[in-house]
């Protein structure tokens, strides 16, 4: 197999590029826990890089959405905070996938969308660092913000393990094969 | 390499950079609180690291702790913007706990600053007490206090002050 993304492939991350920033438009959760977005984003992302398993697509899911979001004003922060969350998102999943390679294994999914999750974390909170905002007003925000970043990048890796295991399941790969 | 040992590898190196969040995160907080201890008047409390000095007539009288939140009544409210729920104290219970109720007059000037962000809020203590209005302080995902509102001028976002570090009250009295 190539190591070269293919014209289709590419069409096919930018098109999850776009499903990442329309989820977080689009889907609401009601919940006042920090991260819990990555419930949707990081099954997409998981998704994303099972259908296009190179060294990466997440990145490049990351990088494309990151533009579209940042150009649309989404996030409290910025644009340049939008943008390094975004593409972060998706450098994290693909150094977590240099390690961890079955996506369709839960545990492994589970484990990825946490560490791709946890960058966005990083992000916000580094950027915060380095601009001088100020700490936490309870002690245990932080973690807690943390826990919920970790534990909601876990789940959405396990529901786009089992959106693989559906989709294999539905013959999805063998179709992809043939447009390959 | 096994899989059992990949995912062990992979836990550990999560758990060191939690670790590392944890332990420069602890730095900043003793930093910051020695920085905001270090302008307190003698006699008053120790300020705690994320405490939010409030200023009356210039003077600084006060410091908003986390300790202090056990006294407060919780409110919450759905904004209108994006229809979630807002939850944390009201403004006028937290400056209620520094200052005489006798000094806040309906024409008494509250500004409730973030110096990080650049931004603040000027309101006057009518607009605070207002329980309609909910002027009040949320905990935002990272633990700092942000003032949200129903007031129109202060119901969206881009209005709203996150970060808040300092809280400053003139009286014309």
């Amino acid at each position: 197999m190539s190591r070269y993304f293919s014209t289709f492939q590419l069409v096919l991350l930018a098109l999850f590029a776009a499903l990442v920033v329309v989820a977080k438009i689009a889907l609401k959760l009601p919940l006042q826990l920090s991260g819990h977005s990555g419930i949707f984003w990081m099954a997409l992302i998981v998704v994303a890089a099972g259908i296009v398993p190179k060294p990466g697509a997440a990145s490049l899911v990351g990088l494309t959405s990151g533009i579209l979001a940042a150009f649309l004003g989404l996030g409290d922060f910025g644009a340049l905070n939008t943008f390094l969350s975004y593409t972060v998102i998706g450098i994290g999943t693909d150094l977590a996938l240099l390690l961890l390679r079955d996506l369709e294994n839960l545990t492994v999914a589970a484990l990825v969308g946490a560490i791709g999750h946890f960058g966005k974390f990083l992000v916000k909170w580094g950027l915060g660092a380095l601009t001088g905002a100020p700490v936490g007003f309870v002690a245990l925000g932080l973690t807690k913000a943390m826990i919920g970043y970790i534990v909601f990048g876990a789940i959405g890796g396990v529901l786009g393990a089992l959106t693989l295991r559906a989709l294999r399941r539905a013959g999805f790969f063998v179709y992809l094969a043939e447009k390959r | 390499m096994t899989q059992n040992k990949r995912i062990l590898l992979a836990l550990l190196i999560l758990l060191l950079i939690v670790t590392a969040v944890l332990l420069i995160e602890n730095g900043r907080r003793q930093a910051q609180a020695e920085q905001a201890q270090s302008l307190m008047p003698p006699g008053m409390p120790t300020a705690a690291p994320g405490s939010i000095p409030i200023y009356y007539n210039d003077d600084l009288t006060a410091s908003f702790q986390p300790t202090d939140l056990e006294q407060l009544t919780r409110a919450n409210f759905t904004d209108t913007e994006e229809g979630k729920t807002q939850e944390g104290w009201m403004l006028r219970d937290v400056l209620r706990l520094y200052l005489p109720a006798a000094e806040l007059t309906p024409e008494t000037i509250v500004t409730v600053i973030s110096n990080h962000r650049g931004k603040s809020v000027q309101l006057t203590w009518a607009e605070v007490d207002a329980p309609v209005n909910m002027v009040m302080f949320d905990l935002s995902g990272r633990g700092t206090l942000k003032l949200v509102s129903l007031l129109p001028r202060l119901d969206t976002r881009e209005e709203w002050v996150q970060d808040v570090d300092r809280i400053e009250v003139i009286s014309n009295q």
